[in-house]
């Protein structure tokens, strides 16, 4: 019954420490960018409850991750979310939670390029050295092309990079915020922000929970970070946490400063660079831009390694194709699927670039569908979480409590998002036709494989006590098996080579 | 936080609970769920269930394929003592039977354990401190045959050490490992002592071919980097011959 190796066999197992994923689910927030963007967005629908939305979105996310975590602490899996909603939903419900995640991360990491590409236009724009197309087009293409090499070689380097670079993004947002704050408020004739009663704090908690997307980035990582059930937890916890302290600082920042202005925050467009340029302090535009490639970056390369992972997942289950679930004999990363997303995450950025359109509009436009699939992906494991614990016989009502709470705030969040952003809504109608038609496709040619969806990193038997050296139960354990644990191919060759010995040592 | 409370000594309540967690999965044996440990023990279930999460999250225990049973994590079995035992006279017999043909060290190490653990160390030549050799599989030629044999030998390797100027680092303990399958035969000269060395080749089960025992030769360092072809065809015919009396 317990395998000789995990399903998941090929990634790095048990490798990447907690600064690590902790890293990665950080950057897949990406806080810094969110932190200079959100909160006027926020307070064009909340006005003078700015930060109350925060707050309530903050609540929100910690609700999620303890929901996640519910699964995350007794089991781990690179497919992420749907996995996990496979153990508490019908394999229908994964497939969809997984098509979230795929348009989700997808459409996240083409998002973060074209943050890059944007912010890298601004910064050439100074120097005037751009076009505003076909330049920010080639940055995209450059930068997908390193966040490719980078994410192949290996889940740790790539993860130490994201540390680094979000570090420093983070970083330089706090201090200059800091800076902005110590400033005070911009003089102005007074008035300030309009108040704003609870249908205003409401309104504000759709755009600061979609500042929040990318938070759970760290269940990808589940077979590959040491200790998973307490890291893993904890990185989605912790960052959820902390992006909600980093936007409520961002969010006060912006709203004293423009307390004495008429229309206060909600009347700007580009607040930040307003508060700075206001000061005279013409270095801040071009430290915030260098800052904001960086933490964009990040985002791409943790959302990237994310995507692959799904993809690599789902080929495991034998529902997309196996040369997917391929992964590198030396670097241990699912490099076909690399190959295969790549293109696509770049293409879904540079078509409409090179065709014209704005680069700022396509950013706001990728944003703002990836975050419909997170919603969806969100939901359906709120949802999975109570019924998960029920099927294992631990359930407690803390769980249910919490999955009760947030699941018809999901609902209501994603019917007023798609409600209100028709293109986003139509794009997903598309998308869900497409996964109905897989769903069908799968349901009458392989049942069995649509029934077993929701791979993860099994308890195997090297992993229990004293099965680490085959007892002398003899057949029943078979020590080339023990060999071959961790079951990369590199292994298998190494066992090959060791059954070389027996005959040499009998010869003599 | 997301996280369980942290156990602290202040705690006692909580250490002892866990302890009887662990004891109840060893006495009702694998697959035990939380519901029966709880119910076992009278401890209220959220707390069995906090509590197992935490042993798991540290490895102690692990839960079996279908999420609801437990069984006792690898991380589990140290902390029983290994249990050695004395190989039979007969296995004494050869390797005493090497030592009178070689005028090094020669030792006996079971890996039964999951540890290196000698078991007929030479009396003439005394090898390395035993605790020495368990603690540091990655710089005795004993524990590289041990290590090579993981599907993943970080797991085993807990602490970094440079104990001469010659011990390689871990960072290039994989290639070593590589080698050591590949030829069936471990080295390190004066990685621990600087003034020893040691060949070791492994002993195994003549059925299934899974590592029990290793046998080792110790010598001068230089002496040992040498490719000692008759040395090693020496301990290869003993250790082919030990198979049978030690699996």
């Amino acid at each position: 019954m317990l395998r000789d190796r995990s399903p998941v066999h090929g990634l790095e197992r048990r490798r990447l420490g907690a600064p690590d994923v902790l890293a990665q689910s950080v950057s897949g927030a990406a806080p810094s960018a969110a932190m200079a963007a959100t909160p006027v967005i926020v307070a064009a629908s909340a006005g003078g409850a700015t930060v109350w939305s925060f707050v309530v979105a903050t609540v929100l996310a910690l609700l999620i991750a303890s929901c996640i975590a519910r699964f995350t602490r007794r089991m781990a899996a690179p497919g992420g979310l749907y996995p996990l909603t496979a153990k508490g939903l019908a394999p229908g419900a994964a497939l969809a939670c997984g098509i979230a995640l795929l348009t989700g991360y997808g459409l996240l990491a083409a998002a973060a390029l074209a943050g890059v590409a944007s912010y890298a236009d601004a910064l050439l724009s100074r120097v005037g050295a751009t076009d505003g197309r076909w330049v920010p087009a080639a940055v995209a293409v450059l930068v997908g092309g390193g966040v490719a090499v980078l994410a192949l070689h290996g889940v740790r380097l790539a993860a130490r990079v994201v540390l680094l670079v979000e570090s420093v993004a983070i970083t330089v947002l706090v201090v200059v915020f800091a800076l902005l704050l110590a400033g005070g408020p911009i003089p102005g004739p007074g008035s300030g922000e309009p108040a704003a009663g609870p249908g205003g704090v409401v309104a504000g908690v759709l755009p600061a929970l979609a500042a929040f997307i990318g938070f759970e980035i760290a269940t990808t990582l589940g077979a590959e970070a040491r200790r998973p059930f307490r890291t893993v937890p904890r990185a989605v916890g912790i960052t959820a946490a902390v992006a909600g302290v980093l936007y409520l600082f961002a969010a006060h920042v912006q709203v004293v400063g423009f307390a004495d202005t008429p229309g206060g925050l909600a009347g700007q467009s580009e607040p930040v660079l307003v508060l700075a340029t206001t000061r005279g302090w013409s270095w801040v535009p071009v430290v915030l831009d260098l800052g904001l490639i960086m933490s964009f970056f990040a985002c791409a390369l943790a959302t990237t390694s994310a995507l692959v992972r799904v993809l690599f997942s789902l080929s495991r289950d034998g529902v997309a194709p196996a040369a997917l679930g391929r992964t590198h004999r030396r670097f241990h990363t699912p490099h076909v699927a690399l190959a295969v997303a790549v293109p696509v995450v770049v293409a879904a950025l540079v078509v409409p670039v090179a065709a014209g359109l704005p680069l700022g509009g396509v950013l706001v436009t990728l944003l703002t569908l990836a975050t419909s699939g997170f919603l969806v992906a969100y939901l359906l494991v709120c949802v999975a979480a109570p019924v998960f614990l029920r099927r294992i016989g631990e359930l407690t009502w803390p769980a249910v409590a919490a999955s009760a709470v947030i699941a018809p705030i999901l609902v209501a969040a994603l019917v007023a998002f798609l409600v209100s952003r028709p293109v986003s809504a139509l794009v997903l109608a598309g998308v869900g036709v497409l996964g109905v038609g897989w769903w069908a496709g799968l349901r009458t040619r392989r049942p069995a494989v649509l029934a077993g969806i929701g791979v993860y990193d099994e308890t195997v038997a090297a992993d229990v006590a004293g099965r680490r050296v085959a007892s002398d139960t003899g057949g029943s354990r078979v020590g080339d098996a023990t060999g071959s644990g961790a079951a990369t191919d590199l292994e298998g060759h190494r066992d090959a080579v060791g059954r070389r010995t027996p005959g040499r040592g009998s010869g003599r | 936080m997301t996280g369980p409370a942290p156990l602290s000594g202040r705690q006692p309540k909580a250490v002892r609970s866990a302890l009887a967690v662990l004891e109840e999965v060893v006495a009702a044996g694998p697959g035990v769920t939380a519901k029966e440990i709880s119910a076992a023990l009278k401890l209220p279930q959220a707390t069995t269930y906090r509590l197992l999460n935490l042993l798991v999250a540290e490895e102690y225990l692990v839960r079996l394929p279908d999420l609801k049973g437990f069984e006792l994590g690898r991380r589990a079995a140290r902390l029983a003592l290994p249990v050695v035992t004395t190989p039979p006279t007969a296995a004494r017999a050869v390797v005493d039977h090497l030592r009178g043909l070689v005028r090094w060290g020669v030792h006996l190490a079971s890996f039964r354990t999951g540890q290196v653990v000698l078991v007929d160390p030479d009396p003439d030549h005394p090898p390395s401190d035993g605790a020495l050799l368990a603690r540091y599989p990655q710089v005795s030629a004993l524990g590289r045959l041990l290590l090579a044999e993981q599907p993943d030998w970080h797991a085993l390797v807990r602490e970094e050490r440079s104990f001469t100027e010659h011990t390689i680092p871990a960072a290039g303990l994989g290639a070593v490992l590589e080698q050591v399958t590949g030829l069936g035969l471990a080295r390190q000269c004066g990685e621990l002592r600087p003034d020893r060395g040691c060949l070791a080749v492994p002993i195994r089960a003549p059925g299934d071919r899974s590592l029990v025992a290793g046998l080792a030769i110790a010598g001068p360092p230089h002496r040992i980097a040498e490719p000692n072809t008759e040395i090693v065809a020496l301990l290869e015919d003993h250790a082919e011959r030990l198979a049978p009396l030690l699996a």
